[in-house]
């Protein structure tokens, strides 16, 4: 007769694996507070400096699009890293030898990276709102925004972090994307700085519509460009965690 | 390779052959394990055992051939191994960010244990593997040998019928050894889990092991019970002799010894001279000796 016992509830597992994944900010707080908070001020200091003749509309595009810089680099940087060192230390061994859903494991360390990243977001968005002299008006869909910007980043990331064959080549590819997302479309310049065929390159990025949805829940005013942008960011992760799904194979090749 | 009821793994043909490489890492090895059975896996660096249980414990996809775990090939349910086998990887960087306490708990919760059962589940193997005094130590700060008993003690959290073992007794200090190989006997003849362990060390496995299968560049040269393997081999015995190196013994004749290290021969004996040799031995010129039948690690070396 063989003994066994059943997996948890898929929520259970959830909240498990959450847990495990929020233990990281022992070690990640430091590269938090350093490259989602300090590097991304330093941006808006920067970038302010020249926007600043070009009127509030385009400091609003310099304080959004750091934000999403941000997210980029911390949260889908992140998970890349997490991703790629777990497949190189025998974590994600570890994870397949228990029963427990991989696209539960990579909700729920989404889940986990996005609330250690939060009380960066914050200080980037208050200090770089003094930094600008803009006026925030934070509306209450921002609690739904905000994560649907950050969750198709983290699928991303987590999916290239098991993809690519070495935790560095992994970063190295990670990086390009990350810029390749921050300069196609109006994310950190707005649209009417730039060509044409860069705005239009920019739809095919979520970024782009992060940046936008962020500009409008953070400092207004809403507009039914928002129903596009959410619709699109809702869209990307449903696609972005179909994709790790499926392609994501724990079995090495 | 026919299995029966009480086959919990039958692997059959199976052969890995790593991308951009062209030598198997393991070649046509096919092999059962019955239930209750501990297994041990022998072979030298590179022979391709860590593949091999890699593949057991479908996390590697096999090139060609299969691995069957209770009738079912592991790669049709991926809970198949995780509700059954408890895996230990060679590698024991798994949980970094936890500690000892927490990694246990959340292994025995994440098994399907309830909220209370993985408490008192951690506390058990907090006790069995000594790990008390470190239990709330972050598991990236245990020495390499903590990590080994931790990655056991997790291995064994939920009590899964079947555990793997990729080299359980590394990094550990003598006394550690014991104490694993006494564990892991008691859980078999308790419990009656089925353990399949890989060990380079065929001394320390001797008492532990009573299926043995030993692999040699990529294939599994020997497989079966210890005492049948060794019937295989020749029925002389072993007659190991320490000695001082500036006076060494006289022995009968025709005796032709095997200097295994500076004082230290072995002489291999016919069963029906064993009494006139020791009866011809200066007791006084020799430190140590002892009189055995073939080892396991006779086993190992004469196989590979």
């Amino acid at each position: 007769m063989i003994r066994t016992r059943l997996p948890l509830p898929l929520y259970l597992q959830f909240w498990d694996l959450f847990l495990i994944e929020l233990s990281n900010w022992r070690w990640a707080w430091r590269n938090l507070v350093l490259t989602g908070t300090v590097l991304p001020l330093f941006g808006i200091l920067l970038l302010g400096s020249f926007a600043r003749e070009l009127g509030s509309n385009a400091l609003s595009f310099v304080l959004t699009g750091n934000l999403v810089m941000a997210l980029l680099f911390e949260h889908m940087g992140k998970m890349i890293s997490h991703f790629s060192y777990m497949k190189t230390a025998g974590s994600l061994d570890y994870f397949a030898t228990l029963p427990v859903r991989k696209a539960v494991l990579i909700l729920a360390a989404s889940v986990a990276f996005f609330i250690l990243f939060l009380p960066s977001l914050v200080v980037v968005l208050a200090g770089g709102a003094l930094i600008l002299r803009l006026e925030l008006e934070v509306h209450p869909l921002a609690f739904v925004v905000v994560p649907l910007c950050a969750l198709p980043l983290a699928g991303i990331g987590a999916l290239m972090g098991v993809t690519f064959r070495t935790p560095e080549e992994a970063s190295a590819v990670g990086r390009l994307l990350t810029v390749i997302m921050l300069t196609a479309g109006p994310v950190l310049i707005p649209p009417d700085r730039l060509p044409d065929w860069l705005v239009w390159l920019g739809y095919l990025s979520p970024a782009t519509y992060a940046a936008s949805a962020l500009r409008q829940v953070l400092l207004g005013p809403l507009a039914m460009r928002l129903l596009l942008d959410s619709a699109v960011l809702a869209a990307c992760i449903l696609i972005s965690f179909w994709m790790v799904d499926r392609m994501m194979d724990w079995r090495e090749g | 390779m026919k299995s029966s009821p009480d086959t919990v793994y039958s692997v059959y043909s199976l052969t890995k052959v790593y991308a951009g490489t062209n030598r198997p890492a393991n070649e046509a090895i096919s092999f059962n394990v019955e239930q209750g059975v501990i297994f041990g896996l022998l072979g030298d660096n590179g022979a391709g055992k860590s593949t091999l249980v890699k593949q057991m414990a479908n996390l590697l996809r096999p090139t060609s051939g299969g691995v069957v775990l209770y009738g079912k090939p592991v790669q049709e349910d991926p809970f198949l191994v995780p509700l059954h086998v408890g895996y230990m990887p060679q590698t024991a960087r798994t949980l970094n960010s936890l500690t000892v306490s927490e990694a246990l708990y959340f292994t025995s919760h994440l098994r399907g244990c309830s909220r209370r059962g993985a408490d008192s589940e951690r506390e058990r193997l907090l006790h069995l593997w000594d790990l008390h005094d470190i239990r709330s130590e972050l598991c990236s700060r245990l020495s390499g040998g903590q990590q080994r008993l931790l990655q056991l003690a997790a291995a064994m959290a939920g009590q899964p019928p079947v555990l793997i073992l990729d080299e359980p007794t590394n990094e550990l200090a003598p006394q550690r050894r014991r104490h694993v190989w006494e564990t892991l006997r008691a859980e078999n003849r308790e419990r009656g889990t089925t353990i399949i362990f890989i060990t380079h060390d065929a001394i320390e496995a001797e008492k532990t092991v009573q299926q043995v299968g030993i692999m040699h560049k990529g294939r599994m040269v020997a497989l079966g019970k210890p005492s049948e393997l060794k019937r295989e081999m020749n029925q002389q015995l072993r007659l190991a002799l320490h000695f001082d190196p500036a006076s060494p013994p006289d022995l009968p004749g025709d005796l032709r010894p095997q200097e295994l290290a500076e004082g230290h021969w072995l002489v291999l004996l016919d069963q029906d001279r064993v009494e006139a040799t020791l009866s011809a031995l200066d007791l006084s010129r020799i430190d140590d000796f002892q009189l055995h039948s073939a080892t396991l690690e006779d086993l190992y070396l004469y196989y590979t």
